[in-house]
């Protein structure tokens, strides 16, 4: 195996976890505020795809069809909260999980049925190609994707660390009956947790739209995201980037060496070990109830 | 006594007699009954629902021109949603309770092939248009039929015979999915080439379905030298593969499965897609500026004015031309019409072809395989144009049934 | 008393009415009733893990595929009679169970879930991984055979096998349930704390949850590959675990009424969605979505509640 290949191994293994990364964000941020296992993001993220798509075919350019769809994708995840996770918030956890795959269902049916199983894409926004670097191609698409996430981080940290309202939504995921008593309203703090989730959910479905193409199964990416959420650790933020990188890495490199049998596996296999090692992975804090 | 019993005795032969060739389940004096079954829901569904709208805007032109000697066909159509246990259901459905003549079968493989038995033990016709399961013509049963979709060797033989003469490639790469379709697809091809045509396959690279990047493989790829690369997977990872081909500089003609000869890939891929060859069931697709098809296409927008981008598809073509395969089957049946006539009836179809949009059916009272003929496109422009090479080898596969 | 009269008069309606069940129903509602009956198998199982003992599991559905494939490569390819398959199925789908209830049994909530998915997806991956032992993704057809004379294919026997597994898996369940290993389940569902200061080890009761419901789902994918005759991945997947656990989640948690309800009902509402087509999927999601809103404790749960007002008299002075 050469550098070159190598390397071009190396940089798609951080593109590919480029993906995983954003839609681990968009998992996390929900579980950080409520200790909700959202199933229905992977669906969000279609949801942003889908929106991106109408809105491109609006002929609207692309520095307006991105802040659009991602607003769409906040007003979604507003409405959902709202609408439905509200009332069952009492529930046991287990009703909140099938919950939220039936969300997932209702938006993935009601998309299949307007567009059915047809693949579209929208252009690369970036107004240039692929270009080589020492040997290299470098595809600009996953580069504009590492970067939107990494500025993601960096305004969301800035927001939980500054932002009243960031500081709100830390203190809902410690305790709720605590910050009730702070004089916050949990019920405000939790919608607007799934707004933000909901819209970095969009923020993914548009960045990834030109590069994976738009289909009802885009979601699919949230099995995948849930591996890179553990292995970041559920409760932190840049724990989801690095898990996602990082599992972008090993399918990559194990599909490289070993065949695709092991690309399958591996993630998997990779999950099991952090859950019986080290459940809340590389950055997590929360410890695990155990009995 | 015994005059009345012998009496009561043949009367009863008689009327069994006389309900066995008079009422066949589902045919009455002008009504023809079909139970047809595919994916509606899910994410096959596009197969399921080009299938009962192509088969329901043939059945409804059928019955305007008075039907088939005298009767005219209904259609109960139902979901399977893709899955075995499904398909089974409606099937008993269809047949015990709706009571059909026969089953237009516009599912995929697995469903199809999950409700086989049940078929023959009721001993009813099934046409098959869509699956390519061998199970569906072979073993041979006299009641099972496949239409406008070909058998899996078959594609084995004609991409062999085209990437070795027609693109006269001398070292080939296959590229497949893990799944049972494109390996199987993939492993066919790499058979025939190697030992038909003496044809180095100079790489073999895997790859699962769902894959979203494809790098591993095309530096493979790219090493081996290959002049020809051939892809079998799905329009989505054929898109993304086919992207990352061209930024890692493989130069090499694509030559796609038949999954990817369909306008979502052309779409997808866009100008990536330049220049792909592959084989199309049909001898035109949706979208091609063809005048009969043309034609068809603004008949059915007509007929179903508010569906989806995307429609219709290859499904509600070959649905559509299957049925008019299957009313004259009926209609050399004759008047007396029940399952054997119908079995006769089809098998009397040699060289069969409604239109111009559908490929000729044969069937032989020894196999039941419709359509062995499948016509070569390149993408040209962006759509899938035929290309008009023809392949001069017959098919090994009817050998099977001699 | 009256309860208990109630009772037997049910039990012996519903006996009565499985007797004749395959005389009177048409083929298709019979393959019905057979499905639901086996879903009811299934329900049980899972209510034993999650409705009575409190841990989430989304893999209840590769339990079921290590039953149906296990029975269906013993069929298909040793000369053992059926019972014998069948009970080599369980025994394997048990042991499912212990595998994943072994290392699970620290964990809980959605660590537990994420345990279980990934369970899942490695059974999904191998079985596609070995086509030529489990036909992979193309399916595997159960071949027929004989029981006790009969063709496996007849219907009437088949029902019946399958109407006594059902009826011996609600008797064992309802007995479990009184036994001192049912309210072991239920200390650990109400408060894991308390259960381990009380003396129970929580940690092997979760491990034999996990082993009894496998078991149960075990015994349902045979019987399943009995009565479909094919089988594929696709059936034993993720929609599949989640129906499942909708049919408990609806029915209500924890009770083997609920359990029978969840699976009557959600077994027959895509039957009674026929009619809309391609709504079908939405039409059934919305159900499911609006139950866990409106009853979330379940069908059952709105039945009792109908039934228990409040006496006026007793409340307040």
């Amino acid at each position: 195996m050469t550098i070159t290949i190598a390397l071009q191994l190396l940089i798609a293994g951080l593109s590919v976890g480029s993906i995983y990364a954003l839609v681990a964000l968009a998992l996390v941020i929900p579980f950080k505020a409520s200790s909700i296992l959202n199933f229905a993001q992977g669906e969000l993220v279609t949801v942003g795809a889908y929106a991106a798509l109408v809105l491109t075919a609006l002929a609207l350019p692309y520095w307006v069809v991105l802040p659009v769809t991602i607003l769409i994708g906040f007003v979604v995840g507003l409405f959902i909260e709202r609408a439905m996770i509200r009332r069952i918030m009492a529930a046991p956890e287990f009703t909140l999980v099938i919950a939220t795959f039936a969300i997932g269902l209702i938006i993935k049916s009601a998309i299949r049925l307007y567009w059915q199983d047809n693949l579209f894409t929208i252009d690369n926004p970036l107004p240039f190609g692929s270009f080589r670097v020492a040997g290299v191609v470098l595809n600009p698409q996953y580069l504009w994707v590492i970067f939107c996430t990494t500025m993601l981080v960096v305004c969301l940290a800035w927001f939980f660390k500054f932002n009243p309202l960031g500081k709100a939504m830390r203190a809902v995921s410690q305790s709720q009956e605590a910050a009730r008593l702070m004089g916050v309203s949990v019920e405000r703090v939790l919608m607007i947790s799934w707004g933000i989730s909901s819209a970095i959910g969009a923020l993914g479905g548009i960045l990834l739209a030109p590069i994976i193409g738009i289909n009802p199964e885009v979601g699919h990416l949230v099995l995948k995201a849930l591996v890179a959420a553990v292995i970041g650790g559920f409760t932190s933020l840049p724990g989801a980037v690095v898990g996602g990188l990082l599992l972008g890495l090993i399918e990559t490199y194990s599909g490289a060496f070993f065949g695709s049998t092991a690309k399958n596996i591996l993630p998997f296999v990779v999950l099991v070990v952090f859950l019986l090692v080290r459940p809340y992975g590389l950055f997590g804090r929360a410890p695990l109830v155990r009995i | 006594m015994i005059k009345k019993l012998v009496g009561l005795g043949l009367a009863s032969i008689a009327a069994m007699l006389f309900a066995s060739t008079a009422s066949a389940q589902g045919v009455t004096k002008d009504e023809i009954l079909i139970g047809g079954f595919g994916p509606i829901t899910g994410p096959a569904a596009y197969i399921g629902l080009g299938g009962r709208d192509g088969l329901t805007m043939a059945i409804k032109e059928i019955n305007a021109a008075g039907g088939v000697n005298g009767r005219k066909f209904r259609l109960i159509f139902e979901d399977d949603g893709h899955s075995p246990t499904r398909a089974l259901g409606a099937v008993k459905k269809l047949i015990d309770q709706d009571k059909v003549f026969m089953i237009f079968c516009a599912a995929g493989s697995n469903a199809t092939v999950g409700t086989i038995d049940y078929i023959k033990a009721q001993q009813r016709v099934m046409y098959v248009s869509f699956a390519s399961a061998p199970a569906v013509t072979f073993p041979f049963s006299s009641y099972l039929f496949r239409g406008a979709t070909t058998e899996v060797p078959r594609y084995g033989e004609l991409y062999s015979e085209f990437i070795a003469e027609g693109l006269k490639a001398k070292k080939v790469a296959v590229m497949n999915g893990r799944e049972e379709y494109p390996k199987n697809e993939g492993n066919a091809l790499a058979t025939a080439l190697k030992d038909v045509y003496k044809v180095d396959v100079a790489a073999r690279a895997e790859f699962n379905i769902g894959d979203k990047d494809f790098t591993p493989q095309l530096l493979a790829v790219k090493n081996s030298g290959a002049e020809v690369v051939a892809f079998f997977g799905n329009p989505a990872e054929a898109a993304i593969a086919m992207r990352q081909a061209r930024e890692l500089g493989l130069k090499q003609k694509f030559f796609v499965g038949a999954t990817m000869v369909d306008k979502s890939f052309t779409l997808a891929a866009k100008e990536n897609a330049e220049g792909a060859t592959g084989f199309s069931l049909i001898p035109f697709l949706p979208g091609t500026p063809n005048p009969t098809l043309q034609a068809w296409e603004a008949k059915w927008k007509k007929e179903y004015p508010n569906l989806p981008v995307g429609r219709p598809n290859v499904f509600d073509v070959m649905a559509y031309t299957d049925m008019y395969v299957l009313a004259e089957a009926i209609k050399r049946a004759g008047p007396d019409l029940n399952t054997k006539s119908l079995i006769a009836g089809l098998e009397q179809i040699k060289n069969f072809s409604s239109s111009p949009l559908a490929a000729p059916i044969t069937f032989t009272n020894k196999h039941h395989i419709g359509n062995l003929t499948l016509t070569v496109m390149e993408v040209k422009g962006g759509n899938w144009q035929p290309v008009g090479w023809k392949p001069s080898r017959p098919s090994e596969i009817l050998k099977r049934y001699e | 008393m009256k309860q208990n009269q109630q009772t037997v008069w049910m039990i012996l309606a519903l006996l009565i009415a499985a007797g004749i069940a395959p005389w009177v129903l048409p083929t298709y509602y019979l393959y019905l009733l057979n499905l639901i009956l086996i879903n009811i198998i299934l329900a049980l199982g899972l209510n034993v893990l999650t409705g009575n003992s409190g841990q989430i599991s989304l893999c209840h559905s590769s339990f079921m595929a290590i039953g149906a494939y296990t029975y269906t490569l013993l069929n298909n390819h040793s000369q053992l009679p059926m019972l014998l398959c069948v009970l080599v199925a369980v025994l394997l789908a048990s042991v499912g169970g212990i595998l994943v209830g072994y290392p699970a049994r620290r964990l809980s909530g959605i660590y537990l879930a994420l345990a279980t998915l990934a369970f899942l997806s490695l059974t999904q991956i191998l079985i596609e991984e070995f086509p030529d032992l489990t036909g992979g993704i193309r399916g595997l057809k159960i071949e027929p055979s004989e029981f006790l004379g009969w063709s496996m294919g007849n219907e009437t026997m088949l029902f019946y096998i399958v109407a006594i597994a059902c009826g011996f898996c609600l008797y064992i369940t309802a007995n479990m349930m009184r036994s001192r290993i049912g309210r072991a389940f239920d200390a650990i569902r109400t408060s894991p704390h308390a259960a381990q200061a009380l003396g129970i080890q929580v940690a092997q009761v979760k491990l034999v949850a996990f082993t009894i419901s496998a078991a149960y789902a075990g015994l349902a994918g045979a019987l399943f590959s009995m009565v479909v005759g094919f089988i594929d991945p696709v059936e034993f997947g993720v929609s599949a675990s989640l129906r499942y656990i909708t049919f408990i989640v609806v029915g209500g948690m924890g009770s083997i009424a609920g359990s029978v309800i969840g699976a009557v009902v959600f077994t027959g509402l895509p039957e009674a969605l026929r009619g809309i087509k391609e709504y079908g999927d939405l039409v059934y999601s919305a159900i499911l979505l609006l139950s866990l809103i409106f009853m979330p404790n379940g069908l059952v749960g709105l039945l009792r509640a109908r039934k228990s007002k409040p006496n006026a008299s007793t409340v307040g002075h």
